[in-house]
């Protein structure tokens, strides 16, 4: 159209994820810096606001950290699944269920000692997020229904189920008609780790790198890429393409309903219709930046979650939300570009090269 | 004067030459068949004429002038239609809607067009239904679809990329009737075919290519008969090359297949009762033109394609039901005809490549041991003579011939009593071609049992203890390589019955 088009290297570039992510945040601080001149700010004073609040400090990195577990899991998720070639798209509803099962739990056994009763709101949490991500996985492997429309739509159930549960039968008597679920109880909070961060960081760094680690080596993981990268090698080689399928949808809506559990023993202290705050459509990014590996995941967590904290505190500085929410987007944006550029590169059609890519792979030549 | 000419069209892609100074002229008013076998440029001969490739050299002339396409709209622009093999339509559309699709009015008004392509239809007896959606249509009736877009857009010029590959006999016949009435209205059919009777029957004139060029250009079709034309397809006795020495006596049956049905998911019978043999340290070939039965056959007998009735057994062992990774196990190796596809993961590295039939064995556990993969790989790369860049850069870089040497290389390493190889050497340039062939008669020679699908006939002479011809799903004829000629066997693969004579028995139909 362009004259131009995407083609994937050969090669991927030379450290790639790390090095487009900073020529991509490079490239969109300079661009961002443009625009908080002409909005009259200072950008020298912004992004060392940004930076102090995100990474200056013990506290700050604390703040960095708690953010970074929600978006880490939900990233992991999305990435679990996009190693088989699924898009998962489903991680906010997800998040939404994990919540649901563990504010369930709580529900049920108010009276359980704390090292009891938050394990057993995790466990409901995995379980909620499993089985929402349960139907799609079904007929994907059986029917072959896409789990992208699936996964999707089964967000909007989420938000209309906690919808109902807050506006009505686990409404909290004390909250005036406000659509909230009752004060957990105490002891269902996760300690503190330090600063603002507690335990769920811990826990959440364990389920990163032991699943990153675990699709990185293991038999599970390689056949999971053998068979994103060719459904017919797969099955060539003997996998079970419907089983791999079923696992790693169910996998990747547990991993999500954990963010939610960790949110609700975390920082929520209640069940709200907002408690996935966004955090599962975040994941899509996170994934997409780490490659969708998800050995790769925790790092653009946290660097995800340093621009969000960064963001929240210009807020208060005087630059206005929307111009904090515009520089955002154009780091993650540039942070993307260049992943993009990591492994693909632009090169000039011509009459052969665009009719090869559509009709010679049947051609006789 | 020529409604079309090509002259000296050379078209070069990275490691193959696919037309070597091509020529073709052909006359308005007329159906011209342009044969060949499978690889000796027809279609990118069809892709250059319909602006698909620009011509590394030649020149492509319409009623006389020059033309230049660098795009198929060019062509388009020009009258130039083509049908190609795989139909490009969009099923949700209806049959309306995808003829005017990129040429119709700015504002479309169904009925309107409906009834315009309708009267298309009929002015050249096309039966068709402008308001249905494609998807309802039979092969058929969707090809109609492809030749009224063609007409659509007033092409003076149709080529139709082996138009009755997807037809039925009626079909077909209903085929050569249209293109017949739209000959008579003076545009010129250009119909690329392997079937011999169709072309007797439905086409003027006849030009044949070889490798890349033309060996007869606009033969009359009335002075033809099919031994000529076989003998122009596959070329002169005199091409086989080096026969290789054969293992006597051969060893027990490693590779039984008796009857098998395959059936393919439109219901069509593609692999139609074949029974073959293979012993030990045997190589037996199977010739045929492309889209005989032979990868539904090859992928029956690996466990990609569900075998609808018959019996595979390996050394004994009925395998009909089990898993490609049992039969692997039962001592079946393949090679499928599309490597990157089917045998290898592209964008995997390549020790995640050379693993695949291994790493069950180097698990640990759950986990997978990668300095013993490491090992095997090395080993294998240093046996097989594969060049690697790296071993952890994506295997998609590496060349055509080594890929090919990785993939036989995996699969003889897991100690198969049968390979089976499907089309071993397509693509690759000359010392590839060479190194494979080799390979495979040193795995022979080690006793291992060789089915060879191939479409290279001096290849096939060259390898083969026995030689099956497979034509529409059956093996139609079986040939021994030191007596056979290969008129013999290609006018067996035109599906030219024959009589029997030395060396030569004749099976079916």
């Amino acid at each position: 159209m362009f004259g131009y088009r995407f083609v994937r290297r050969e090669t991927p570039l030379w450290g790639g994820q790390l090095r487009a992510f900073l020529v991509g945040l490079l490239i969109a601080l300079l661009a961002g810096a443009v625009l908080l001149v002409l909005a009259g700010h200072s950008p020298i004073d912004v992004y060392s606001k940004m930076f102090s609040s995100s990474l200056g400090s013990t506290r700050a990195i604390s703040s960095t950290l708690g953010r970074a577990v929600p978006l880490g899991l939900a990233g992991l998720a999305v990435a679990v699944a996009g190693s088989m070639g699924m898009w998962n798209i489903g991680a906010e509803g997800q998040i939404i269920a994990g919540a649901i099962g563990g504010a369930w739990v709580a529900r049920l056994f108010p009276d359980l000692a704390g090292p009891v009763l938050i394990p057993a709101m995790l466990l409901g949490a995995v379980a909620g997020g499993a089985l929402l991500a349960l139907g799609p996985a079904i007929v994907r492997s059986r029917l072959g229904v896409s789990e992208i429309i699936t996964t999707l739509m089964l967000n909007e159930v989420a938000i209309r189920i906690v919808r109902y549960l807050v506006n009505g039968p686990w409404q909290d008597p004390a909250s005036n008609n406000f659509p909230v679920a009752p004060i957990l109880p105490e002891q269902s909070q996760l300690p503190t780790l330090f600063e603002r961060a507690n335990i769920g960081v811990l826990i959440a760094a364990v389920v990163l790198l032991g699943v990153g680690a675990f699709t990185a080596r293991s038999r599970w993981g390689y056949e999971l890429r053998i068979a994103g990268s060719s459904e017919q090698t797969a099955e060539y080689v003997g996998i079970s393409l419907k089983q791999k399928v079923l696992t790693v949808l169910v996998l990747s809506g547990a991993i999500a309903g954990l963010a939610g559990g960790l949110e609700l023993t975390g920082s929520a202290d209640r069940l709200v219709e907002g408690v996935a705050n966004g955090w599962g459509f975040a994941g899509i990014i996170v994934a997409a930046l780490a490659l969708l590996r998800p050995s790769g995941v925790a790092a653009v967590a946290v660097a995800f979650g340093a621009i969000q904290i960064g963001g929240l505190a210009i807020k208060t500085q005087g630059v206005p939300s929307s111009i904090a929410n515009i520089l955002q987007a154009m780091i993650l944006f540039g942070a993307l570009a260049a992943a993009v550029f990591g492994t693909h590169t632009l090169v000039r059609s011509t009459a052969s090269t665009s009719v090869s890519s559509t009709t010679a792979a049947g051609a006789d030549a | 004067m020529f409604a079309v000419e090509l002259d000296g069209i050379w078209k070069r892609f990275p490691g193959v030459v696919a037309n070597a100074g091509a020529t073709l002229r052909v006359r308005p008013g007329s159906v011209h068949a342009v044969l060949g076998e499978n690889g000796a440029g027809k279609t990118t001969l069809m892709n250059v004429l319909a602006g698909g490739y620009l011509p590394d050299e030649g020149s492509v002339l319409l009623d006389g002038k020059p033309q230049h396409f660098t795009r198929p709209a060019d062509a388009i622009a020009a009258g130039v239609g083509m049908v190609h093999q795989e139909f490009r339509l969009i099923p949700t559309f209806t049959v309306a809607e995808n003829v005017v699709l990129g040429s119709g009015p700015w504002l479309l008004s169904k009925s309107a067009i409906e009834t315009q392509v309708a009267e298309l239809a009929d002015r050249f007896h096309l039966a068709t239904t402008p308001d249905r959606e494609v998807w309802q249509l039979s092969m058929g009736e969707r090809q109609r679809v492809e030749i009224l877009k063609a007409l659509w857009t007033d092409a003076r010029v149709l080529i139709l990329d082996e138009p009755t590959a997807v037809l039925t006999p009626p079909e077909a016949d209903e085929l050569g009737r249209i293109t017949r009435s739209m000959a008579d209205d003076g545009r010129c059919i250009i119909f690329i075919s392997h079937k011999l009777d169709e072309v007797t029957s439905f086409c003027d004139e006849a030009t044949v290519l070889r490798g890349g060029q033309t060996t007869a250009a606009s033969l009359p079709v009335a002075d033809l008969d099919a031994g000529r034309i076989a003998e122009l397809m596959v070329g002169e006795a005199t091409e086989v090359s080096q026969r290789r020495n054969r293992i006597e006596p051969v060893g027990d049956t490693v590779l039984d297949v008796s009857s098998v049905v395959v059936t393919d998911v439109r219901g069509r019978t593609v692999v139609n009762g074949v029974s073959l043999d293979v012993g030990a340290g045997e190589i037996v070939g199977i010739a045929g033109v492309a889209g005989n039965g032979q990868r539904p056959l090859a992928d029956c007998i690996a466990g990609l394609t569900r075998t609808t009735s018959g019996r595979v057994t390996v050394d004994g062992n009925d395998i009909t039901t089990d898993k490609p990774s049992a039969r692997s196990a039962a001592g079946l190796a393949y090679v499928p005809e599309d490597r990157l596809g089917v045998g290898l993961a592209p964008r995997m590295t390549v020790t995640e490549n050379t693993m695949m039939r291994s790493y069950r064995r180097l698990s640990k556990g759950p986990f997978i041991d990668r300095s013993a993969a490491d090992a095997e790989t090395d080993a294998l790369i240093d046996t097989y003579n594969v060049k690697v860049g790296q071993k952890k850069s994506p295997i998609a870089a590496l060349s055509g011939g080594n890929l090919q040497r990785l993939l036989v290389g995996r699969e003889v390493e897991t100690n198969p009593r049968v390979l089976v190889a499907a089309q071993p050497t397509r693509g690759l340039d000359v010392q590839g071609v060479a190194a494979i062939q080799q390979l495979l008669v040193d795995q022979a020679a080690a006793g291992i049992g060789i089915l060879l699908i191939s479409e290279d006939l001096a290849e096939l002479f060259a390898l083969s203890d026995r030689l099956l011809v497979m034509h529409e799903g059956r093996v139609v004829g079986t040939f021994d390589p030191d007596d056979a000629t290969r008129a013999d066997v290609g006018a067996a693969m035109a599906g030219v019955r024959q009589t029997a004579t030395a060396g030569i028995t004749v099976e079916g139909a």
